[in-house]
């Protein structure tokens, strides 16, 4: 594993296009720091509006941080999370 | 991805569950899903969330509201060799549909002289802690446990619901599948920290009648289920820090009882608190104890028992919280006892 950098994985990417409202809340996080990931792995999911949305692995890599803590509300845009990408995928 | 990669992964109870019945549903066209807002919806407590879009309205089927008609048909279902699995959105709805449920499902393979089996799970949505008030907070564990002819299982974590859920659809006879709705993970109703574990992508069957030591200890055992495993953990970490060590033994189902299990750890810790969520009398902390009693009645110094008081569940927050055990009631059993 090559120790590139972390990419930030923002909420804008997972925000529905049909809703006004900014805020959200993450639910669950299935993954913690040092979870290695598969591209489209799910690793948690946020809550806007009372619908849950999968939040998942853009990039095969190594979960490096987790930016929301669970049941935490966040605004739209807000990163979630850092991931280090794997370039062996 | 090597084998320890996959396992990484953790689920809530409710994808577990899920994971499970898609997997089922893959390897066996026979099998299928029946109840209340179940495919649009997913299930009101995430239940079967996902599986309409997989598998389509045939075999992910929204019912009317008619629990005799759907749990019925089945039964029926089941008689002619289909596996299916019918939700009761609330366990407390099972009144209306009980003859079905209990002189049927639970009795035609004996009323036949064992010429038909009823390979059919009952799934249902049980337990309060969110103010649903008396019709929508019960469990109702020991009311099925008591009735012959139905298996009953009660998972606790997600990779229990998976393994059990993989069991109830194999099984060639009726399984009450009851799951916890705090334990599920759904974003409206936060679970404790505990049921969202590592789950195994491949299926795997966890047999019934195996219950499990969530935490070893000396001092006293602490028989529970459901939700209850996870507070009876929390109580035992407050224990610890005051030189109380507690084991916490998951029963995981109530027919078949692992009594054995129970036994091997009371026989080491010489004390026993029967921890439920249902109705304390006539319930699931009398047959415990009961069952360590009749083999041998000397092998506890200490017995106690904590359950709703049989009183309908109040829906006040402060009311329910009252009479619902948590962490902190079961430490003061444990303290109060003479150990």
């Amino acid at each position: 594993m090559s120790a590139s950098e972390s990419v930030t994985v923002d909420s804008d990417a997972y925000w529905p296009t049909d809703v006004d409202e900014e805020e959200a809340i993450v639910t669950n996080w299935f993954v913690k720091p040092g979870t290695q990931v598969r591209e489209g792995d799910l690793l948690g999911e946020i809550q806007v509006e009372k619908v849950a949305i999968e939040v998942t692995a853009t990039t095969a890599g190594e979960v490096t941080a987790l930016l929301v803590d669970e049941d935490a509300a966040f605004e739209q845009g807000e990163p979630l999370l850092t991931i280090a990408p794997r370039a062996d995928e | 991805m090597s084998q320890q990669d996959v396992a990484e992964r953790e689920l809530t109870m409710s994808r577990a569950m899920t994971d499970a019945i898609a997997h089922e549903m893959r390897a066996d066209e026979d099998v299928f899903y029946m109840g209340e807002d179940v495919a649009d919806y997913g299930g009101i407590f995430d239940s079967t969330q996902g599986l309409l879009d997989e598998f389509g309205r045939d075999r992910i089927m929204d019912v009317p509201i008619s629990e005799t008609a759907y749990v019925g048909a089945a039964v029926g279902a089941a008689m002619e060799g289909m596996r299916p699995i019918a939700e009761l959105m609330f366990v407390d709805f099972f009144g209306v549909g009980m003859d079905q449920i209990y002189n049927f499902m639970a009795k035609n393979t004996y009323m036949s002289g064992g010429e038909v089996s009823v390979p059919m799970v009952l799934t249902a949505g049980v337990g309060g802690t969110y103010n649903d008030a008396a019709q929508h907070s019960q469990t109702l564990y020991g009311t099925f446990a008591h009735l012959p002819g139905m298996k009953v299982v009660v998972p606790s974590t997600a990779y229990d619901a998976k393994g059990l859920m993989h069991n109830a659809i194999r099984d060639n006879d009726p399984v009450v599948y009851l799951f916890h709705k705090r334990l599920m993970g759904i974003g409206w109703m936060p679970a404790p920290d505990g049921p969202k574990t590592p789950v195994p992508d491949d299926p795997y069957v966890l047999p019934f009648g195996e219950a499990d030591v969530k935490r070893e200890g000396s001092d006293v055992t602490i028989v529970t289920l459901g939700l209850h495993v996870h507070r009876a953990l929390t109580a035992a970490e407050q224990l610890a820090t005051d030189g109380i060590s507690a084991e916490v033994v998951d029963l995981r189902s109530l027919v078949p009882l692992d009594t054995e299990t129970v036994l091997d750890s009371v026989r080491k810790t010489g004390n026993l608190l029967v921890v439920d969520e249902d109705y304390r009398s006539y319930g699931v902390t009398s047959e415990v104890i009961a069952r360590v009693a009749e083999h041998d009645p000397s092998l506890a110094t200490s017995i106690d028992r904590l359950a709703v008081p049989d009183v309908p569940i109040p829906y006040a927050r402060e009311m329910e919280d009252e009479v619902i055990p948590d962490a902190t009631d079961i430490v003061g059993s444990i303290e109060s006892m003479d150990l």
